[in-house]
């Protein structure tokens, strides 16, 4: 009888010891590391000032004079310097025709470039790596990028890979929620993300004014970045992914139909931005909020905000007149240091910011991006963190905020934890010091300010 | 004077009941191991007589706390044995997009169409002869902007094929399912050669109005294989998320993808490639299984990319005169099977039983140990499985699949018979096959099946799925009106 008890009790402790070790086993390979990341700085004979933008618009003889002035207008007007970048092929005269190897060599420069700086970087081999993302809207060959990179870089044969295509400006988001899903189911797992975009093969040469202003505002840019739910790398890691959140409106026909490729009437794709695109942004901006606050915001913050809601409706009842059309405002800064707002142009982010109640120091790092970079897609959160980076702005314990909008319609945000001081430079290495800029207004406004009083 | 064949035939007899003892001997080990003790007890008891047992039975003097304790602790082992184990992923149904006849290309349209596209008559007479040794039949179907001379390949059309055949697979699948389009958490789309902006995934979205949490992906470039990256994807996604459903649609869009140049490397994707869909409905909730049709089971993904020839093999080029197609190398079917050999590396421990892998240790060690003449052990996957689906890319492949696995002709049935009615869907074909072996009546509770796709990259995709009750003879489906013509004989060369 003795000895059934020891054995009844031994199995017992053995039981609820793997039980619990599998728990905490469980939870401790959840968590989503940041190690590192490395955006793309192409050449600088790739350099697209406005005097080329301007030669480029005048190449496409289909546009009368108001479609010239109106396209110099917006580039003029836009927020971004003359030391943005533009694929090859349009620098060399090919956007009407862009052959499939021009949109090759676009996308391998910036891949090649900023995977070999990341391995190099961490210390960590291709053969090493376990997950494979890839995320560069507009063009998707056979075989996909993700198989360029394996056979580029010779990773192993069992490497999980996935190419996401079509999925817009907020596509990075999404390739990390992907990611961190991979990541709840396998232990001491490495994965590389690259997001990017692709602008040769996607130059519109017609003359809607709609689709005219995608070739305006993006510019090439990219960035590659590694993933671990290794507890060991844990202390190389720059930030921890603390909750991520996707919202996505494409069930109301506006929202899916205002940022989309199509043909125009003479047959040309391009990429139609219509009018409605603020008044979706907004509605999508506000249901990822909704989501976003409970799990960012301090309880306090929420009380508060609950509190002041009561006592607003009270008010609207009895007062109507002085309190129509306001609405209770939540204070992000309570929960969030810093904020990666998507650098879709100068309005998105005055109005997101607005949105947000920052002010001109919280909305520097994105403006700064969009005058240096431009409008980069998916990779533009990036380029705002290494600003942020750069100007040592990110201390340990700061909580970082990145938050996207992009085709379909979606809005997509994740807040991460800075799990130690970060003072790379990165890409903005040469360039910071010039930053924040006297003027933001475009230098050739001298020689193109006409269009504005025209 | 020729060999009389019964000695032979009579070892061969031998051989092959000496497989079949060793087999379940090997299978049923721990099962041999118990019968003396199961014959034993019983003698035992029967020899102690009744009247010692009963003694034996009242000296136990179990008192409560005791047998309170055994119970608690059994039901604690079997609960943490239940909570440690991953979520069961259950394919509740799917359905496959059947083609409206008007969509029909029989060999004789596409002949006259390729003259009149193009005048070259090499290319005509090159493409001829593919398509009579293809293995495909005259019902196979091309989407509307591809019947145009010459073909009409813009985004509209190809947006316009797009929702014909996915949203006609959903359809289906609602109707079968009872599936309300707000109860779907996950969404993957798989689409290898159109990828417009905004993706398909937003595109189903807008269509069925489906929640705003959704969990959606959209994977493009991958090739054939997607399909399985797919169910991946979508099962790492209900592993991480309880109470939860995915749909994920597999489909190829052929509108933009004509190739309207002379290199013979890139006629041949015009001559295989047809339209197809299907959507499938995944779910981890355990009301699902009571009337999910599978359970997934196993996928195992090999990327041979790393491989110079493997990752060209199949690549998307411009020729001379700047057309883009797909160029598919000579040396594709000798990739595929080296492909497919590291993939079984991978799947054969975790599905083939315990005979096949001990055979196969044992040559390998011979192999190494004694002597490195003695021929490789192939082992037979028709143990551990009763169907398999082969992705239906060519004749050559299933031709050269159905050797390397040592596969019977009926084993192959399903996708020779789907490459023959449906061509080459791409990712769906695997679902056509799923299909005609169900419409046949073949499906029983407990069976498994094997799914193998290739795809360009080079990627060799697995999975395996166990069904879970008995499929009766579909009543709707792409292969309601024409099961009962199928099998049929497909001759090597077929003169029009």
């Amino acid at each position: 009888m003795e000895l059934l008890w020891m054995i009844a009790t031994v199995l017992f402790l053995y039981s609820s010891l793997s039980f619990l070790w599998k728990a905490f086993d469980c939870r401790r390979n959840q968590n989503c590391y940041l190690l590192d990341y490395v955006c793309y700085k192409p050449s600088d004979d790739r350099k697209l000032s406005t005097e080329l933008c301007s030669d480029v618009i005048k190449r496409n003889k289909r546009l009368s004079m108001p479609d010239y002035k109106f396209l110099l207008k917006v580039v003029v007007n836009s927020g971004i310097s003359e030391e943005t970048y533009g694929p090859r092929s349009i620098i060399e005269g090919r956007e009407e025709s862009p052959t499939l190897d021009d949109c090759d060599d676009e996308v391998d420069d910036c891949m090649h470039s900023t995977l070999d700086e990341l391995f190099h970087r961490t210390g960590i081999s291709p053969g090493d790596v376990d997950v494979l993302v890839v995320n560069i809207s507009m063009f998707a060959p056979a075989p996909s990028l993700t198989s360029r990179i394996v056979n580029r870089y010779k990773m192993r044969e069992d490497v999980k890979t996935f190419n996401l295509s079509g999925m817009g400006c907020s596509a990075s988001p999404i390739a990390i929620d992907l990611v961190n899903n991979v990541f709840e189911t396998r232990k001491r797992t490495l994965a590389v993300v690259i997001t990017s975009e692709s602008i040769a093969p996607n130059w519109y040469c017609g003359t809607d004014k709609s689709m005219m202003l995608g070739n305006c505002l993006f510019r090439s840019g990219g960035c590659s970045f590694m993933l671990t739910n290794d507890p060991s790398l844990k202390h190389r890691a720059k930030m921890r992914l603390k909750c991520l959140v996707r919202a996505h409106s494409g069930a109301n026909d506006d929202a899916y139909s205002c940022a989309m490729q199509n043909e125009d009437t003479d047959g040309r794709v391009g990429f139609h931005l219509s009018k409605s695109l603020p008044k979706v942004a907004v509605r999508a901006f506000t249901e990822n909020l909704q989501a976003l606050a409970p799990k960012v915001l301090p309880v306090g913050e929420l009380a508060l905000y609950v509190i002041r809601g009561l006592r607003h409706r009270l008010r609207r009842s009895k007062e109507t007149k002085a309190y129509a059309g306001t609405a209770v405002r939540v204070n992000f800064k309570s929960g969030v240091e810093h904020f990666c707002l998507h650098t879709g142009g100068a309005a998105v982010i005055d109005a997101v910011g607005s949105a947000l109640g920052l002010n001109k120091y919280d909305v520097e790092p994105a403006r700064m991006t969009l005058h240096r970079w431009g409008n980069t897609s998916a990779s533009s959160l990036w380029y705002v963190l290494g600003y942020m980076e750069a100007k040592k702005r990110l201390r340990r314990k700061d909580r970082v905020l990145m938050l996207s909008f992009g085709a379909g319609f979606k809005c997509n945000s994740c807040l991460w934890e800075v799990l130690r001081d970060l003072e790379d430079g990165g890409a903005w290495e040469d360039s910071i010091q010039a930053y924040p800029p006297q003027s933001l207004v475009n230098p050739f406004m001298d020689k193109f300010g006409w269009v504005n009083e025209a | 004077m020729p060999r009389a064949p019964f000695p032979e035939l009579s070892s061969s007899v031998r051989l092959k009941y000496v497989k079949l003892g060793y087999q379940c001997l090997v299978n049923n080990f721990v099962a041999f191991l118990l019968i003396p003790v199961m014959i034993a007890v019983p003698l035992v008891l029967v020899r102690r007589g009744p009247d010692e047992i009963m003694a034996l039975w009242h000296s136990l003097q179990l008192d409560l706390t005791q047998v309170l304790f055994s119970v608690f602790l059994l039901v604690f082992v079997a609960a943490v044995y239940f909570v440690s184990r991953p979520r069961p992923v259950y394919l509740v149904d799917y359905a496959c997009f059947k083609p409206p006849t008007t969509c029909r290309v029989p060999s004789a349209t596409f002949m006259e169409h390729a003259w009149l596209i193009n005048w070259d008559e090499k290319s005509v007479q090159f493409q001829t002869r593919i398509l009579e040794r293809s293995g495909l039949g005259e019902e196979t179907c091309l989407p509307p902007a591809s019947h145009y001379i010459p073909p009409n390949p813009t985004m509209e059309a190809a947006r316009a094929e797009a929702q014909l055949v996915i949203f006609s697979a959903i359809d289906d699948l609602f109707k079968k399912t009872g599936l309300r389009p707000k109860n779907i958490d996950i969404l993957v789309v798989n689409c290898s050669l159109f990828s417009p902006t905004p993706s398909l995934s937003s595109m189903i979205i807008n269509k069925y109005e489906l929640r705003s949490n959704i969990r959606s992906f959209n994977l493009s470039g991958m090739g054939c294989s997607a399909g399985l990256i797919s169910i991946d994807l979508a099962r790492d996604l209900l592993q991480v998320h309880p109470r939860s459903n995915a749909l994920v649609i597999s489909t190829e869009i052929i509108t933009p993808n004509s190739y309207t140049g002379n290199q013979r490397s890139m006629l041949l994707p015009n001559c295989l490639f047809r339209m197809g869909a299907a959507a499938i409905l995944l779910s981890n909730r355990r009301r699902d299984a009571r009337r999910a049709k599978y359970r997934l089971l196993h996928v195992v993904r090999t990327h041979k990319g790393a491989d110079d020839r493997a990752y060209r093999c199949v690549y998307q080029e411009e020729d001379a005169e700047g057309h883009t197609g797909i160029s598919l190398s000579k040396n594709l079917m000798a990739i595929a099977g080296e492909a497919l050999k590291s993939n079984i590396t991978t799947i054969g421990p975790l599905v083939l039983p315990m005979s096949e892998q001990l055979l196969f240790f044992l040559t390998l060690v011979g192999r190494k140990l004694i002597n490195h003449k003695w021929k490789p052990y192939v082992p037979d996957f028709k143990l551990a499985f009763e169907h398999f689906c082969i992705h239906a890319g060519g004749r050559a492949v299933i031709d050269e699949l159905q050797n390397n696995l040592q596969l019977t002709a009926e084993h192959v049935e399903a996708s020779r018979m789907t490459l023959h009615r449906f061509g080459n869907t791409s990712s769906s074909s695997l679902w056509y096959e799923l299909s005609y072996i169900e419409s046949k009546g073949r499906m029983r509770r407990g069976h498994r099946v094997w799914q193998i796709g290739f795809g360009s990259g080079f990627k060799c995709n697995s999975a395996v799925w166990k069904c879970l009750r008995t499929v009766e003879t579909l009543v709707d489906g792409p292969w309601a009106d024409c099961i009962n013509r199928y099998p049929v004989d497909i001759p090597d060369v077929v003169k029009p």
